[in-house]
């Protein structure tokens, strides 16, 4: 048979169809296999954390099927793009549910909003790590939406502790910069941050630069003339790069400039290694290749040549999120396997597993993480991280702070949550 | 063959007036509408809500901008924000109490109000710069749904939509909403193919033909190039509340950017200026094509043991979404409607081609 353009065309077309057939199949077998959907953006917009985030989800995960999986049970991950785009995403999600997925992970903000009720509706856990509502902490008023780690509002509450503390335990009559990209997420740390102002006595100036944040040459220079003892910048992808940069320019002390846990190696090699040492970041989980469980995904994953990724990646920021995210995913597996030994495996069960993690430190990468049905945020604790021209070296143990001002802030819209929502 | 009839010729003016001229297009019109009636019967549940629904909705949207595009000549880049102002307005309605029937009329008279401000540029614009100005109204209504936390619903900027029912029925679950966005985008595709063939209709060609020539002739440019953004808008404005309540359930200011105008006009483009038919097909293959095209690669590369890397199993399909889309304007730059018509020509006359057409 000659290849003809009709017959490639029907080639494509049949195998277009046969491509759609899988997703029944698999629903079929499935005895003991756990269904983990990542669908993520691995094009458009979180392209600078996506690819690795999802390969320390992926090595974890295959460390603890190679060692036999957990009481039997096989995790399956199946990853896959959404672009960013709400209607990839949406048919994702109820493709994940239609194979039996238990739990989703999106890593995306918009998605993760847009997911919320379908996820609340049809009891599969959305993980929103870093990502998505933060009044989700509010397990009661979000059972199924689970951030197992600190947003945003905790992340500037942690940092603002954490200036205190440099300066002698007072920031009366200070002055910190809040430099934030213009959307929903930049602004969202503003009214704790507000009130952080009102109770500490510092003067608060925000500085918003329009998005994506490629130019914010106007923003610095009057970030500089307001003399700031502090400056946090918040923003994701390139505006971090740039924000740094800019700060760079305009001569600020760099043991004075912090951000979220948005801010990576790679970030810090883009601005300049040596220029940039003394920045502060949240890390919600350790860096570097040191933690036990890193040394045993080179040892068993990589060293047996089933990583997910090239290995140059193991072990930084972003990737260790991900090995932690997919830590604490397991571990909720554990413990439902704990609960209820043999199942069924539905989206109710690993619940119970998820929202009854308690002190667990992934062996001293995470710090002790409690979750309960009440407390999706798991605490709230990390640590304050300097860059000191190679990595990121600790400057706090695993802390929490502020929480108090947090949780009136995720009581206030949960609730409203919970009375209009429905 | 398949159309009985080579070649077309009537003997009463009704036959000839008629939307659907041959037996052969209504019966497939009739056998099209009662699968989408049977759909849910039919089909698995996945299909109806990722597949089914989007196209319904993202057509009824894709209609009102080719309107404007097919209709009227006059291009729009913030069509994604008309659709915007409708969402938001019918939201805040519904959570206010307004039942949903209303709400949604209420937010095609937001957005139409809104989109006619902005489309009276078209009266001393044109082309490039009309272009221009449309895509500051994308640029100004994105900006004002941000910092207006009233409108956006607060500091996590998602407004959740309570339920609604519609005549009557609930509009929840996975049936309800499909079906009722099936009947109002059946009324508005009824609506556009009548359209075409009203006076409204035809001033709005002559104008898109040469404004000034149609001025000659009679026909009002002014009035007839608002009436054209207030329709359009109002078609948006009343897809953002069915977009809204049927398929996103919660609403974010994300959902309404530039993206969106981006995709439609493509979507217009690539179906065919002017064409009603084109319309659904363009929204298939811009909404759909990544989609599969993204399944096809990992089953492919599941099936034959690739392991291709994860980063490039996610870029593949766009390099090839990509090429599709320009080899289907290569091969056909009227879009997808005229590929359908070249089809349905050769069948019509077929095996006898030298027959008069």
């Amino acid at each position: 048979m000659s290849l003809t353009r009709r017959t490639m065309l029907t080639g494509a077309a049949v195998a277009a169809l046969a491509s759609q057939l899988g997703a029944r199949v698999a629903l079929a077998q499935g005895s003991k296999t756990i269904k983990f959907a990542f669908p993520q953006d691995f094009t458009k917009i979180y392209t600078f954390v996506t690819s690795e985030y999802s390969q320390g989800q992926r090595d974890y995960i295959s460390l603890i099927n190679g060692r036999g999986g957990i009481g039997g049970y096989m995790i399956e991950p199946d990853v896959s793009d959404h672009a960013n785009d709400q209607p990839r995403a949406i048919e994702a999600y109820e493709r994940a549910k239609a194979q039996g997925a238990v739990l989703i992970d999106p890593l995306s903000t918009p998605v993760a909003r847009a997911l919320v009720p379908r996820a609340l509706e049809d009891k599969i856990n959305l993980i929103t790590a870093f990502s998505g509502r933060s009044d989700a902490a509010d397990g009661t008023a979000f059972p199924y939406v689970l951030p197992m780690s600190p947003n945003y509002w905790t992340q500037a509450g942690l940092l603002i502790d954490f200036f205190k503390q440099q300066d002698g335990g007072s920031l009366q009559g200070k002055t910190i910069c809040f430099v934030h990209i213009d959307t929903p997420f930049g602004k969202e740390p503003l009214p704790i941050l507000e009130k952080l102002a009102a109770k500490e006595g510092f003067k608060l100036q925000a500085f918003p630069y329009t998005p994506p944040g490629n130019d914010q040459s106007a923003i610095w220079p009057q970030v500089r003339r307001a003399r700031p003892d502090w400056t946090m910048f918040w923003g994701a992808a390139v505006g971090q790069t740039v924000a740094l940069t800019e700060a760079v320019r305009n001569g600020l002390d760099m043991n004075r400039v912090s951000s979220s846990v948005w801010l990576s190696e790679s970030d810090m090699q883009v601005v300049g290694a040596d220029q940039t040492v003394g920045v502060i970041k949240v890390e919600p989980c350790a860096s570097g290749r040191d933690p036990k469980i890193i040394q045993d995904i080179l040892k068993e994953v990589v060293g047996a040549g089933k990583g997910a990724g090239p290995e140059d990646k193991v072990g930084t920021s972003y990737y260790n999120y991900g090995v932690m995210l997919a830590a604490l995913m397991l571990e909720g597996v554990r413990r439902a396997v704990e609960i209820a030994p043999n199942g069924p495996v539905t989206g109710e069960w690993l619940n119970a597993g998820l929202t009854s993690i308690k002190e667990f430190t992934a062996e001293g990468m995470i710090p002790p993480t409690t979750i309960t049905p009440e407390d999706h945020q798991g605490g709230g604790r990390a640590r304050i991280a300097r860059w000191d021209g190679a990595r990121f070296v600790p400057a706090t143990d695993w802390f929490s702070a502020n929480q108090d001002v947090v949780w009136e802030e995720v009581r206030k819209y949960s609730e409203e949550f919970k009375k209009t929502g429905k | 063959m398949f159309f009985r009839k080579a070649g077309i010729s009537f003997t009463r003016y009704q036959d000839e007036r008629r939307i659907w001229r041959l037996p052969a297009d209504r019966w497939t019109v009739a056998v099209i509408l009662a699968l989408l009636i049977a759909a849910p019967f039919l089909i698995d549940r996945l299909y109806i809500i990722s597949y089914l629904l989007p196209l319904i909705i993202w057509s009824m949207a894709a209609m009102g901008l080719n309107l404007l595009m097919g209709g009227a000549g006059q291009i729009h880049l913030g069509y994604g924000a008309v659709i915007g102002i409708g969402a938001y307005a019918s939201v805040h309605a519904m959570r206010a109490g307004v039942p949903f029937e209303l709400a949604m009329i209420l937010g095609g008279v937001a957005a139409a109000a809104v989109g006619v401000i902005f489309g009276a540029a078209a009266l001393r614009v044109k082309g490039l710069y009309l272009a221009m100005a449309t895509l500051a109204m994308q640029y100004i209504v994105d900006f004002v749904i941000v910092q207006f936390p009233a409108i956006s619903g607060g500091s996590q900027a998602a407004l959740a939509v309570p339920r609604v029912s519609f005549l009557g029925i609930a509009v929840e679950g996975d049936n309800a909403p499909y079906y009722v966005a099936l009947a109002i985008c059946t009324v508005l595709t009824l609506f556009m193919l009548n359209v075409r063939r009203t006076s409204f209709g035809r001033a709005l060609a002559a104008v898109r033909e040469k404004d000034y020539a149609a001025s000659i002739i009679g026909v009002d440019p002014f009035r007839y190039k608002l009436l054209a953004f207030w329709v359009s808008s109002f078609i948006g404005g009343m897809t953002g509340a069915v977009l809204a309540v049927c398929y996103y359930r919660t609403i974010s200011p994300d959902q309404f950017h530039l993206d969106l105008s981006i995709q439609l006009v493509a979507m217009v483009i690539v179906g065919g200026l002017g064409s009603v038919l084109g319309v659904f097909l363009g929204v298939g293959l811009i909404l759909f094509a990544p989609i599969v095209l993204n399944q096809l690669i990992s089953w492919g590369a599941d099936q034959f043991g690739l392991a291709i890397p994860i980063d490039l199993r996610a870029h593949l399909p766009l390099m090839l979404y990509g090429a599709l889309i320009m080899g289907f304007l290569l091969i056909e730059p009227l879009g997808l409607a005229k590929i359908y018509n070249n089809i349905r020509n050769y069948f019509l006359v077929w095996p006898f081609r030298h027959a008069r057409q």
